[in-house]
Formats: structure tokens, C-alpha cells, sequence
């Protein structure tokens, strides 16, 4: 760290997010607003002096010759998480791992990477990883008339219930993220915690049938607990709010193709 | 079922111990997370970072693995629930599912010349007296494998992210596998 530390640093901050404190520390001025718009949601300044993460962002720009450009180097503690020259993936990838980090460490709340819309005052989950198609169903679903909540990770507190998420979707487009508000769905940003009335666990496949089977509370929990980002650090009280969340439930799981077609679904099951 | 006469005391044992009508199954306790969901299970291995569901049956099963409880006891136990009589082959499935899955004390071991039974030859034997006896099992992800995969990549060397180390077929983005 102590080679990191040399470097030179412009300007930093400490902030909190769901209890988890963090650093960010920038080599050039001004450049720390840009890199606030990608701290977790409700994040607030804080005056802690320890922090577990210390992200430490080196932007290299325009080198000393004509033509030549500087990498942007991003570190988290001592690791150098990313080299490249591209500061939208640079903002990104410093964006998807600071939020990673609160989500792990969050107490209050658990993690679950989820998409999460609201459907006639219940949450619908859909658990899953990168590329599964969760903005794209959560979008489908807004359109059709869901409130949302989250396009990335579910929140739950101890009793089981959902929190909106609040950022906006992050849609890929030819490998790029793109950030749209939900109103851009003709949707709204959900505000009041729900009950988890449907949890839709997917995979996409092109051109196949949407045909679900129902799974038990104990194996709807198990694809939750796939996606919790604190299970292996908190296995008791990722099982807790699963025991609460879910009795009730309606819990299905299958392949899925076009998201249009899970979306009339869910309309006909929540109708 | 006679002992091989010339076996000695230790080894007679064990074989006493294995043969699936005097082997008394003990459930395991350390470094097991375990709740009750409706009247099924759900244990998280510590030790392991494995979770498994438990069904209705595996559960009541499970549960009575005190270390005392004969096969025979166990299924004894299921008839009483069922209301039927039930093979002792539901019991033995379930042993070998909870010895698969780490969650017995002592594996269960087969006796020589045991045929297994197949899921399904089980459901034709118990019918709709019980259910199945069901152990479904994930491993749990560290963190980084929850991770949203956000970099892109021309080759897996770019891919440096925890969690996201692979280009996928030349897609756009790193990937976790």
C-alpha cells in the first residue's frame, strides 16, 4: 500500500453506504464529482478514518508527447483491478465493484443480485448473474406497467422485505452500458418496502418456450442464496430473512426466451 | 444375516455397523446453519459453502438421525406419518442422498450385493404414500462470484475483475465462466 500511498493524490473522500464505510482517493483535481454519480445508493459522507476498501483512481489522460495517452489505473486496497484507456469502462468497473463491496459488507440488509419490480404491492424477484437477462425483463416489465426497484440487486431487510434499489437501469448496448431512468420505460421509482409475492428464476435461451415449473420455499431459497453476495460471510442471516421473505411466495423456475412473453405471464398469474 | 464366523472382533464391528439394518445414522451438527422452512429444510454447510434443501421426507429423516434410531425405526417413523406401509428402501435413498451431501456423521455404506434403486423405481414403489425423499445441493458463491460482470474484453487477459476472469466466445463483456 505504502508504494500506492506515494503516488500523489488530489483530492478524496470517505463515505457510507448500508453501514459500510469507504475510501476513493483521485490523483487530479476535480475529477471526484465525476466518480460520485457511481457511489452506491443513499451513500453519505463520512468521517470514519479506518475503511476496509480504499479504491485509489490514477487518470492518465493526455501523456507529455503528441498522440500518446496514459492508462487509467484503478486499484482496490493494493489490487489493481483495471488498466485501460477507456474511461467509460474505467467508470463502470469502479462503479460495479464499490457496489459489490457495500453489498457484501452491508449488516442491516442482505444482497441478493436480483432484478426487482413491484406488481400490484408485492416484490418480484428475479435472481441471476450477468448476461441472465435481468435488466431486460425488468424493463419489459416496467413498460407493462411494474414499479421499479432494482435492476441489480435485491435489498432485503431482517423481516424479509424488499427495498427499492435506486439507480437507474443499466441497459447493455453493443457492450457499453447506457443508464436509463425508469421513466424512460414509462415506469416510476418504487419508495415503500413489499413482500416478495413471486420470484422468477430464469435463464435466457433464444427461442425457447416460457414453460415454468413451481419449486418449494426451501428450493426457492436455495436459487436465491445462489445470487446472495453475503451467504459465505453470513450464512445465518441470509437463511434468517429467506425463512421470513419467502413463505407465501409463489416461486417458479424455467428457461425463458423473449421477456414479453414471462411479462403476459406474470400479468395472467398476478391478475 | 450371518457373520462370516472368522472375522475378527473389530472388523465384525464395522460390518455390524455397515450393514444397513444395524447402522443407526447420526446426523451432523457442527458447522451447520439449519432452519425450517414450512416443512421442509434448509441447511448451509460452514464448512463446505454448500446449501442443500431438505423435502418433507428427507426432513423428517434427517431430523431423526439421532445416533439410536435403527433403519428400521426410521421407517417405522415414515409409516406413521404416511399412514401406509413404506419400503425400507426410501430410507436407505435418503441415507445415500445425506451421505452424498456431507450431512450424516458416518457415511452410509451399502451392504454388499444391495441393489440401488433409481429415483424413479422409488416413486413406483412408494406411490402416493409419501413423497420422494429430496436433497437438492448449490455451492454457495464468495463474493466475487456474485460480482456483475461489467468489463469488456478482446482477450482473457484484459479480464482482470475478480469474479469475471473469461471472454466469452469473443462477446463484449468479461463473464464469470
Amino acid at each position: 500500500m505504502d508504494k500506492i500511498d506515494r503516488l500523489g493524490w488530489a483530492e478524496g473522500i470517505t463515505f457510507v453506504s448500508y453501514g459500510v464505510p469507504v475510501g476513493v482517493r483521485v490523483n487530479r483535481e476535480g475529477m471526484l464529482e465525476q466518480f460520485a454519480e457511481r457511489f452506491p445508493p443513499g451513500w453519505k459522507p463520512s468521517r470514519a478514518r479506518a475503511v476496509e476498501r480504499l479504491y485509489s483512481l490514477i487518470i492518465g489522460g493526455v501523456g507529455a508527447r503528441p498522440g500518446l495517452r496514459r492508462f487509467n489505473i484503478l486499484y482496490g486496497n493494493t489490487q489493481k483491478l483495471l488498466r485501460t484507456l477507456d474511461m467509460d469502462e474505467f467508470l463502470t468497473v469502479f462503479e460495479s465493484d464499490v457496489k459489490l463491496h457495500v453489498a457484501a459488507g452491508a449488516r442491516r440488509r442482505i444482497f441478493i443480485h436480483a432484478g426487482v419490480v413491484g406488481w400490484s404491492g408485492q416484490a418480484i424477484l428475479m435472481p441471476g448473474r450477468s448476461f441472465s437477462g435481468k435488466t431486460t425483463l425488468v424493463a419489459e416489465l416496467i413498460r407493462a406497467g411494474a414499479t421499479y426497484y432494482s435492476d441489480e440487486y435485491a435489498v432485503l431487510d431482517r423481516e424479509g422485505l424488499v427495498h427499492p434499489y435506486p439507480r437507474p437501469l443499466s441497459v447493455r448496448e453493443n457492450g457499453r452500458h447506457t443508464k436509463h431512468a425508469p421513466e424512460m420505460f414509462g415506469g416510476k421509482a418504487g419508495k415503500t418496502p413489499l413482500r416478495v409475492g413471486l420470484v422468477i428464476a430464469s435463464s435466457y435461451k433464444p427461442g425457447a418456450r416460457w414453460r415454468p415449473q413451481p419449486l418449494s420455499p426451501a428450493e426457492g431459497a436455495l436459487a436465491l442464496i445462489e445470487n446472495a453476495v453475503s451467504i459465505q460471510r453470513q450464512p445465518e442471516t441470509v437463511i434468517e430473512v429467506l425463512r421470513r421473505a419467502l413463505p407465501g411466495a409463489t416461486i417458479l423456475k424455467g428457461t425463458r426466451g423473449e421477456a414479453t412473453e414471462v411479462v403476459d405471464y406474470v400479468r395472467r398469474k398476478l391478475a | 444375516m450371518v457373520l462370516p464366523p472368522l472375522a475378527l472382533a473389530g472388523e465384525r464391528e464395522n460390518l455390524m455397523k455397515n450393514m444397513p439394518n444395524e447402522f443407526k445414522p447420526r446426523a451432523r451438527k457442527d458447522g451447520l446453519v439449519v432452519r425450517e422452512l414450512a416443512d421442509e429444510l434448509l441447511v448451509y454447510d460452514r464448512e463446505r459453502n454448500q446449501a442443500h434443501s431438505l423435502n418433507e421426507t428427507a426432513a423428517l429423516i434427517w431430523k431423526h438421525c439421532d445416533g439410536n434410531s435403527t433403519i428400521a425405526q426410521l421407517r417405522s417413523l415414515l409409516e406413521t406419518e404416511a399412514g401406509a406401509s413404506i419400503d425400507e428402501q426410501v430410507v436407505w435413498y435418503a441415507l445415500r442422498k445425506f451421505t452424498k451431501s456431507s450431512l450424516l456423521e458416518e457415511p452410509f455404506k451399502a451392504s454388499a450385493g444391495e441393489r440401488r434403486v433409481s429415483r424413479r423405481e422409488l416413486i413406483q414403489t412408494i406411490g402416493l404414500a409419501a413423497s420422494v425423499p429430496l436433497v437438492a445441493t448449490i455451492i454457495a458463491p464468495n463474493v466475487s462470484a456474485a460480482a456483475s460482470c461489467t468489463q469488456s474484453c478482446s482477450s482473457p487477459v484484459n479480464c482482470t475483475v475478480p469474479g469475471c476472469p473469461v471472454c466469452p466466445n469473443g462477446g463484449p463483456t468479461c463473464a464469470a465462466s
